[in-house]
């Protein structure tokens, strides 16, 4: 016999053997049949093959047949038999609707924080802005001995004129204006832009056109272009753009309509040419933002080097009025996002913590659930199971779980992403933000990886065990020592990356509490702002922006519940942060011939101090004698003493403005009074000096003024009114309130983003930690009840072994506390520029952290722990 | 003297080896033998073209084979009708008697008058 036909008669045989013996046989046949009618073997056997027909086609037939049949047969089984597989896994896993829900919201927790985090980085960070080729797109800035700013026009020229790298530049400059429509009255961004910035953009109109060259002379028809949803909404969509006009500081034509999406400078809604001709070359005039455009295969370095050379020749030809020293040069996006970058990677980094930590709670409850099947594993192997089956099996119910984790997960980053919304601060473009292929191709990646590896760990160790061996052992649900070593390096990891994430967040918690302290030098409570630009085109005068002020306070300080008011061109935490140079008599300019001073300028009414609650140090503040026929007056802060007068009180001194922003001649101005310092923009950095020049002597700055109003009552009460009186007073100003409670939370919005999506991840991780220890300290009761049992008869205390009991969770505690407290000092080091006057070893932090921590600790252990302290001696030590 | 055989219908060898195994289990041989023994050779059907209908009937779910040691002693491929092989054979015969019922009465009813 040969060896291949000792197989099993039910199993097949391979194909051509099939055949071949399927035909011999009915040969055999048909020739003993013939021999037995009297025929010779010769003649017997070219008979049978005559009648058979053409072997050699029946076998060739016989076996493409047969090969199809099979190859459909086995589609089928194995189509099949992972049918049954899943829907045993899914019996299974409801069988125990506690370990599926925890598992599945593990995962969801884990992933949804990581898709969602991955979405924001996706699109504000890797996603290119939305132009012509944005990497060519770059920010230029100038460097100056102080610090970098806007570049002067006069610069711009000769940047322009004598570099190479560029394609070319284009300057704009950007404000809130009250904007007249033929339909009404709306404040909205307007911006003023060179001649070459649309181009550089590659923007096209989508309807009429774009400002001829001749449009940005100096004399020439006032044109405007309005973005796609300004002409939607406030234009109402109209075909015609001939009868549209639009009034701000001027009354413009609009001729044409850029695409939607196009929006560039931040949410500019009417772009107007710059007139070039009326523009100062000055060459220490930072008025406007420049952008420009690099030629293809320049590098951003190269460029910044090509201009560093020519800023150093253009300072040896027009010697001392020239302050720059030399270039920057950013790409469009790393400025768009320098703010978000920071926060945003450590986010990401932080979402990965949490996705470690929800593998590592995963793993502990599936090694449990591992455990506790080894007895069902066991009887299946013994029963013939293969060990691939048993492995193949344990990897589908991995994948179930996953699946049903990754969807649940990006149901959370929906949520998640919603919640954003609330806290995100405006420099993450939000709406960029969605969850899009990519981030589903990640988080099922993520969510599926790692439950299938978490999964086949333990059913690799569980099929690998002899199954006499797992069957004696499976009467105890086996739990030897290497096990508990694995598990015990889990909670370790769970604690540690808990630990981690607690301190982080403690951190930012920390430093938010100290700029929650920082004192702005002004009075924060029961003021209320009221920004209102002016139509220019109707205040085309200083007597009429003057006038209307006047009246405008006059009407505002009569409303009950107002007890001061005033106005500032440029109240603290608004959009405005107007600088510039001054002299001071009798004291030599500065090396570059002008200065030496460099300070804020704020043009402010009578009363702007008391109202603000800023106290006058020495002298007085503005009241009626700062006049227009009065000499010119100026207030300055501590801080310019200190900087320019030696902390010398300079009341009667004379200053003068040089770059003087409000076209008034340029005379000499005498200091009234010095004033306590401010924090202008932002509540952690430097409180710097300032000037203050009186409304009625400058009032061509009054275009666009705050007004201040200190309130008896709460501010927010006061909106109505107020807006009523403005509305009585002149019903195209266009008013927008907030307290100053709110502008100065606005500043904050980066921090307070990074501080709560942090301190989520850290509660999350926290909680992943408390249901791990719990679940190992449950399970560790579970399986030493017997000698519990046998120590409480003996005569041990409740107390006692319950103590016994925790102290072993609790040691283990104690090594993941320290692993996370030393991991958590090195990664928080990488926080250090997101603090604030907190050390990022900062003890309080780490110690809330820690506290926090171990209290989880002690509650998730303390529960299973007292249980066996219930225990019935008797029943337990029966029991086995 | 011997008449030539006919040519088989088309589509009625499956008839043939359904019926055939409708009397039991059968191998190859034995089914390709009982046709042949109960026609009394009047029908003409190449042997070898059986082996390919019968695994087409097995691909179909018809009828399944099994390798089985014969009462000689000799290995043989027996096939045995499945549970859809017995629906299919009365849907078969039904089907093949009508078809011989009409071809009858069109073959042996003569008209009363003159059909034109």
């Amino acid at each position: 016999m040969r060896k291949d036909e000792e197989l099993p008669l039910s199993r097949q045989l391979p194909l051509d053997e099939d055949v071949r013996r399927e035909l011999a046989h009915h040969l055999a046949e048909r020739e003993k049949e013939l021999m037995a009618a009297g025929l010779s073997p010769t003649e017997a056997a070219a008979e049978a093959r005559r009648s058979f027909g053409d072997m050699t086609e029946v076998t060739e037939e016989c076996r493409e047949i047969t090969r199809e049949y099979r190859k459909a047969k086995r589609r089928a089984e194995s189509v099949e038999s992972w049918r049954q597989d899943l829907v045993l896994a899914w019996r299974l896993l409801r069988k125990s609707p506690g370990f599926t829900l925890a598992a599945v919201l593990t995962l969801a927790l884990g992933i949804g924080a990581n898709a969602a985090i991955f979405s924001v980085v996706n699109g504000t960070l890797l996603t290119p802005l939305p132009y012509d080729h944005p990497e060519q797109l770059v920010d230029l800035n100038e460097r100056h001995q102080t610090g970098w700013g806007n570049v002067p026009t006069g610069n711009l020229v000769d940047w322009r004129a004598q570099s190479h790298s560029f394609v070319g530049m284009a300057q704009y400059g950007r404000g809130y204006r009250t904007t007249l429509t033929n339909q009404g009255a709306l404040s909205a961004w307007n911006s003023t832009v060179s001649s070459e910035f649309f181009g550089l953009f590659g923007v096209k109109p989508v309807r009429g056109r774009l400002p001829t060259p001749e449009e940005y002379e100096a004399g020439s028809a006032d044109v405007a272009v309005v973005s796609y949803d300004f002409w939607r909404v406030q234009l109402g969509a109209p075909t015609d753009l001939s009868t549209q006009r639009i009034r701000t500081n001027k009354d413009y034509q609009v001729i044409g309509v850029l695409p939607r999406g196009f929006e560039y400078p931040l949410d500019t809604e009417v772009w107007t040419p710059l007139k070039f001709s009326e523009v100062t070359m000055n060459r220490t005039a930072h008025n406007f933002s420049s952008v420009g455009r690099l030629r293809p295969g320049v590098s951003v370095a190269e460029a910044n080097k090509e201009l560093d050379q020519i800023t150093a020749r253009m300072a040896t030809i027009d010697g001392p009025n020239f302050d720059a020293t030399g270039a920057m040069v950013t790409t469009l996006q790393d400025r768009l996002t320098q703010g978000t970058k920071a926060p945003l990677f450590l986010l990401l980094g932080a979402s990965g913590l949490l996705l470690l930590a929800a593998c590592t709670n995963l793993a502990s409850s599936m090694l449990a659930r591992g455990m506790t099947r080894r007895q069902e594993i066991a009887v299946r192997i013994a029963l013939g199971a293969g060990r691939l089956r048993i492995v193949r099996q344990l990897f589908t119910e991995s994948l179930l779980l996953a699946l049903l984790g990754t969807m649940a997960g990006l149901g959370v980053a929906l949520v998640a992403l919603k919640l954003f919304d609330q806290v995100a601060p405006a420099s993450i473009r939000l709406t960029e933000v969605h969850l899009d292929g990519w981030v589903l191709l990640f988080t099922a990646l993520v969510g599926i990886s790692t439950t299938v590896l978490v999964g086949l760990i333990p059913a690799l160790r569980i099929s690998g065990v002899a199954p006499g061996v797992a069957m004696r052992a499976g009467q105890r649900a086996g739990f030897g020592k290497r096990e508990r070593r694995i598990w015990n390096a889990l909670v370790v990891t769970e604690v540690a990356l808990a630990l981690a994430l607690l301190s982080g967040s403690a951190l930012l918690i920390r430093s938010f509490g100290q700029v929650l302290k920082v004192d702005p030098g002004f009075r924060v409570d029961s003021l209320l702002t009221v920004t209102i630009a002016l139509p220019t085109s109707v205040y085309d005068s200083d007597a009429r922006i003057e006038a209307i002020w006047t009246r405008t306070l006059a009407s505002i300080r009569a409303i009950p519940g107002v007890q001061e008011a005033a106005l500032s061109s440029a109240a603290p935490f608004g959009s405005d942060n107007s600088h510039g140079s001054f002299g001071i008599e009798g004291v030599p300019p500065g090396p570059a011939g002008y200065g030496p001073g460099n300070a804020g300028y704020r043009m402010v009414s009578e009363q702007y101090f008391h109202t603000m609650g800023i106290p006058v140090i020495s002298g007085r503040e503005f009241d009626d004698r700062d006049n227009a026929s009065g000499a010119g007056t100026i207030v300055v802060n501590q801080a310019l003493v200190r900087a320019f007068f030696d902390g010398k009180d300079p009341v009667g001194q004379r200053i003068i403005l040089e770059s003087r922003m409000d076209n008034s001649p340029e005379v000499y101005l005498t200091v009234i009074g010095v004033v306590g310092d401010v924090h202008h923009n932002s509540m952690t950095g430097p409180m710097g000096p300032e000037t203050y020049v009186p409304l009625h002597q400058r009032p061509s700055r009054g275009y666009t003024v705050t007004l201040l109003l200190h309130t008896a009552v709460t501010p927010g009460t006061l909106i109505t009114p107020v807006r009523n009186a403005l509305r009585e007073m002149a019903p195209d100003m266009v008013p927008t309130f907030a307290t100053m409670g709110e502008r100065i939370a606005r500043s904050q919005t980066d921090r307070r983003f990074t501080m709560v999506i942090l301190s989520v991840f850290a509660a999350i991780a926290l909680g992943l930690a408390g249901v791990g220890i719990y679940g190992v300290v449950s399970f560790t009761v579970a399986q030493r009840t017997r000698e519990m049992g046998i120590r409480l008869a003996l005569g041990a205390s409740p107390d006692q072994v319950r103590a016994l009991t925790q102290l072993g969770a609790m040691r283990t505690v104690g090594i993941g506390i320290a692993l996370g407290v030393v991991a958590a000092l090195v990664t928080t080091r990488v926080m250090a520029t997101m603090l604030y006057q907190v050390s990022s070893a900062d003890p309080i932090a780490f110690g809330g952290a820690t506290g926090l921590l171990v209290l989880v600790a002690w509650i998730a252990s303390r529960l299973p722990a007292a249980r066996v302290a219930r225990l019935n001696p008797m029943l337990t030590i029966r029991a086995e | 003297m011997v008449r030539p055989p006919m040519p088989l219908l088309k589509g009625t060898l499956d008839i043939l080896i359904l019926r055939t195994l409708s009397w039991g289990p059968a191998h190859g041989y034995a089914i390709s033998r009982w046709i042949r023994q109960t026609t009394r050779d009047e029908l003409s059907i190449e042997e070898g073209a059986l082996y390919p209908a019968l695994r087409r009937l097995e691909a179909r779910g018809v009828v399944e084979a099994t390798w089985k040691t014969t009462d000689s002693g000799r290995e043989a491929k027996v096939y045995r009708l499945t549970s859809s092989g017995h629906q299919e054979l009365k849907q078969e015969l039904s089907g093949w008697n009508r078809y011989v019922a009409a071809m009858t009465r069109v073959i042996e009813t003569r008209p009363t008058e003159a059909l034109a």
